[in-house]
C-alpha cells in the first residue's frame, strides 16, 4: 500500500501543474501579506499626518474606545428579540470578554500586529483548498483520459487499494499545502510585522482565560483542513464517477464559490443545516454563522457524513466499473 | 505442440452482456505453456472484450478466467501476479521518464528489483533513451516500453493486444524473434491478438478465431500441411476437364486452378496436360495462407452487428 502511495506521490510531483500550484500558493500568500503590510503603512502615515498626537499615547485610549463601542453594540444585539439560543450564548461570551478587557485593562492585539497576522493565517486554507480540489478532481480522472488506467489496473493489486492510495495522496497533498501555506504566513508575519503587547482571550467553562495565539491558530488550521477534506472528497468522487477532471474541478469550484450564497439564501429553511457547503468550521469556531442553532460538533457531524457518502460512492463505482478506456 | 501439458490459462464458459447485447457468448479456451496462440477475429467480434476480461479490466457476466489455477475474478492478486499485459496502445505516463514509468509499475508487483528493471530495459533495447520523458518517444519506442512493463515480473502468461502497431519492419521482426524465444526458452504462454494475419502466421503455434462473440475455430498452425499445387494452362476449361478426369477437385484461383496434390504425381500430370495439346504456363507448389483460411472461416469477415469496444 505504501508503494502505491509512493507511486501516486511520484506521479503528482512529476506534473508541472503541481509545482505551479505550490509556487502560486507561496507567492500568493507572501504577496497578500506584503499587501497588508503596505496598507498598514499607508494607514499609519495617514494617522500621523492627520493627528499630531504622540504615538505611545494615541494607541492606549484607542482600544478602550473601540472596546466600549463593541460593548454597546453587543448589548444592543442581546436586547433585540428573537435571538436563537446559540447566538445568544456567543454574544454573551463576547460581552464577557469585552467586559473583562475593560475591567482588567487587558489590551487586544492590534489589527496589524504580528500575533493578529499569525491568527489570520488560517485564511491560507482557502487557497490550499482550491489547489487540493484541482488535484483531487484529476487524480483518478486523468488516468482514464490518458488511457493509463488499463496499465494501472491490469496488475495484481485490488482496485480499492489503488483508489485508497489515490485518496491518501490527495489528502496528503492538501495537508502539505496547508502546512506550507501556514509556514509561509508565519515567516512573513515575523519578517513584516511587529509584535504588540496584546493578549488573546477566550471563555472556557464560564471563565475568561488567556489563550495562546499558536494554539488557537493550529486549532483553526485543523478545522480548515477538515473542510478541505470534505471538498476534496467531493471532487474526488466526481472525478472517479464521471472520469472527467474538468467536470470535477468545475463542479467543486462552483460549489466552493457559490455555496455560501446558496446556503445564505436557504438559511431560513431547515435544509440549509444539512448541506455540506453551509458549514465553514473555522467561521463557526470564531462565532460567525448565519444559520441558526448550528454548533461546531453538529457541523462536523454533517461534514463527516457527507465525506463518508462521497467516499463510499467513489469506491463502489471504481471497483465495479468495466475499464473500456 | 505440447498440448499434453496442463493448460496455464483457462477461459471457462465466459460470457459478457453489455446493455442487453451478448458481446461474448460462452467462450471456452485453454492456453498452454511455451505456446504462442494467435487471437483472430473481424472487427467487433469481441477480441478486446475477451482480452480485457482476461486482464481483470472487465468483469464477465458469467464464467471465469483462470491463470495458473487462480481465478482472475475471485483471486485477482494471485492470478494477475502471473500475467503481463499490453492492452492496445501501451499508454504510459508521458510526463515521466521511461525509467520512472517502469519503477511505477514495478512497485505494483512483488520482488522486482532495480537490477531487473535495467535487465528488461536492455532486453527491449531502450537503454539509451530510458531516462527521457515518454512524451518524446516514438510509437515504436512506446511499444518497446510497453513490452518492458509487461515483462518486469517474469510473467508466465503474456497477453498482447495488437503488439506490433507502430513498429517498423525490423522492429516487428525483432519483436517476433523475441516472443518466440520467450515461449520456447522460458516456457511463457503468449496470447496475441492482431489484425496483421501474416504476423500471426509467422509468430503463432496455434490460432483461435472468434466471430460474433463465439469461438468458431481453434487450430494448430502446422496442422494443415496437406500439400497443394497451382496449375495454369490454356484453354482453362479443357484443363479443368483434364483435372477432373484425373479425380481432382480443382478450385479456381486467378487464371488457373488449385488442386490438392503432393510433388510425386506432378510430372505425370504435367505430361498428360501437354499430351492433351494444352499450353502449360505454370505449375507450382501452393501454400494456403492464413488469410485464405481466415476468410474461409469467417466468411469474409463482416463486422458484427454488436460492435464491442
Amino acid at each position: 500500500m505504501l508503494k502505491l502511495l509512493q507511486n501516486e506521490w511520484m506521479k503528482l510531483w512529476n506534473k508541472k501543474a503541481t509545482w505551479t500550484m505550490a509556487i502560486l500558493l507561496v507567492v500568493g500568500i507572501a504577496g497578500m501579506m506584503g499587501l497588508t503590510k503596505w496598507i498598514s503603512t499607508m494607514e499609519g502615515n495617514r494617522a500621523e499626518s492627520g493627528d499630531v498626537a504622540a504615538e505611545g499615547q494615541a494607541d492606549a485610549p484607542d482600544w478602550r474606545v473601540m472596546a466600549e463601542a463593541e460593548h454597546a453594540d453587543i448589548s444592543a444585539q442581546l436586547a433585540a428579540p428573537g435571538l436563537s439560543d446559540s447566538r445568544e450564548t456567543d454574544l454573551k461570551e463576547e460581552l464577557q470578554i469585552v467586559e473583562y478587557r475593560l475591567a482588567e485593562g487587558v489590551e487586544p492585539h492590534g489589527s496589524f500586529s504580528r500575533q493578529q497576522m499569525i491568527k489570520d493565517s488560517s485564511g491560507i486554507a482557502t487557497l490550499a483548498m482550491l489547489f487540493a480540489i484541482i488535484v483531487a478532481a484529476g487524480i483518478v480522472a486523468t488516468e482514464f483520459s490518458d488511457g493509463t488506467i488499463k496499465m494501472l489496473l491490469a496488475r495484481p493489486v485490488k482496485r480499492w487499494k489503488v483508489l485508497t492510495s489515490k485518496f491518501a495522496a490527495t489528502a496528503l497533498f492538501g495537508a502539505l499545502l496547508t502546512l506550507v501555506g501556514f509556514v509561509v504566513s508565519v515567516v512573513m508575519s515575523y519578517l513584516l510585522f511587529a509584535a504588540d503587547g496584546g493578549t488573546e482571550l477566550a471563555v472556557q467553562g464560564g471563565e475568561v482565560t488567556e489563550v495562546s495565539v499558536w494554539t488557537l491558530t493550529l486549532y483553526h488550521l485543523f478545522l480548515a483542513f477538515l473542510n478541505i477534506i470534505v471538498y476534496t472528497t467531493f471532487a474526488f468522487m466526481i472525478g472517479s464517477v464521471f472520469r472527467s477532471g474538468a467536470l470535477a474541478i468545475g463542479l467543486s469550484l462552483f460549489i466552493f464559490f457559490t455555496g455560501n450564497t446558496v446556503s445564505a439564501l436557504l438559511s431560513r429553511y431547515e435544509i440549509a443545516k444539512y448541506l455540506f457547503f453551509s458549514h465553514d468550521l473555522v467561521a463557526l469556531a470564531q462565532g460567525m454563522t448565519f444559520i441558526e442553532d448550528v454548533t461546531l460538533p453538529f457541523a462536523a457531524a454533517v461534514l463527516g457524513a457527507y465525506a463518508a457518502v462521497f467516499l463510499i460512492v467513489s469506491y463502489l463505482v471504481f471497483s465495479k466499473r468495466d475499464i473500456t478506456a | 505442440m505440447a498440448n499434453q501439458a496442463e493448460p496455464i490459462v483457462e477461459l471457462k464458459r465466459l460470457s459478457k452482456t453489455i446493455r442487453g447485447k451478448k458481446i461474448i457468448d460462452d467462450l471456452n479456451l485453454q492456453l498452454y505453456p511455451g505456446q504462442v496462440t494467435g487471437f483472430l477475429g473481424p472487427n467487433g467480434a469481441g477480441k478486446t472484450t475477451t482480452i480485457r476480461m482476461m486482464a481483470g479490466l472487465m468483469k464477465p457476466t458469467s464464467g471465469e478466467v483462470f491463470v495458473a489455477g487462480k481465478s482472475v475474478q475471485n483471486d485477482l492478486e494471485a492470478a494477475m501476479s502471473n500475467v503481463g499485459v499490453i492492452v492496445e496502445n501501451p499508454e504510459m505516463y508521458k510526463y515521466m521518464t521511461g525509467y520512472k514509468n517502469l519503477v511505477h509499475f514495478a512497485r505494483m508487483h512483488r520482488g522486482v528489483t532495480k537490477k531487473r528493471i535495467m535487465e528488461v530495459v536492455r532486453q527491449v533495447g531502450l537503454e539509451n533513451r530510458i531516462h527521457e520523458k515518454v512524451g518524446t518517444y516514438s510509437l515504436g519506442m512506446r511499444q518497446r516500453l510497453g513490452l518492458a512493463q509487461a515483462l518486469l515480473h517474469d510473467p508466465k502468461f503474456l497477453i498482447l493486444d495488437e503488439p506490433t502497431n507502430g513498429l517498423d519492419p525490423a522492429g516487428i521482426r525483432e519483436f517476433r524473434t523475441y516472443l518466440r524465444s520467450l515461449a520456447e526458452k522460458a516456457g511463457v504462454s503468449i496470447f496475441v491478438s492482431s489484425h496483421l494475419l501474416s504476423e500471426i502466421e509467422l509468430m503463432c503455434d496455434r490460432i483461435a478465431v472468434i466471430q460474433n462473440g463465439k469461438l468458431i475455430d481453434i487450430r494448430e498452425m502446422k496442422g494443415d500441411t496437406r500439400p497443394h499445387h497451382y496449375i495454369e494452362a490454356q484453354p482453362a476449361d479443357q484443363l479443368k476437364a483434364v483435372l477432373e478426369s484425373k479425380g481432382y477437385e480443382p478450385v479456381e484461383s486467378g487464371a488457373g486452378f488449385i488442386i490438392e496434390e503432393g510433388t510425386e504425381r506432378i510430372p505425370e500430370l504435367a505430361k498428360s496436360v501437354i499430351a492433351g495439346g494444352l499450353n502449360l504456363y505454370a505449375v507450382r507448389p501452393h501454400r494456403k495462407t492464413l488469410e485464405d483460411e481466415f476468410i474461409e472461416m469467417t466468411g469474409g469477415g463482416q463486422i458484427a452487428e454488436t460492435a464491442a469496444k
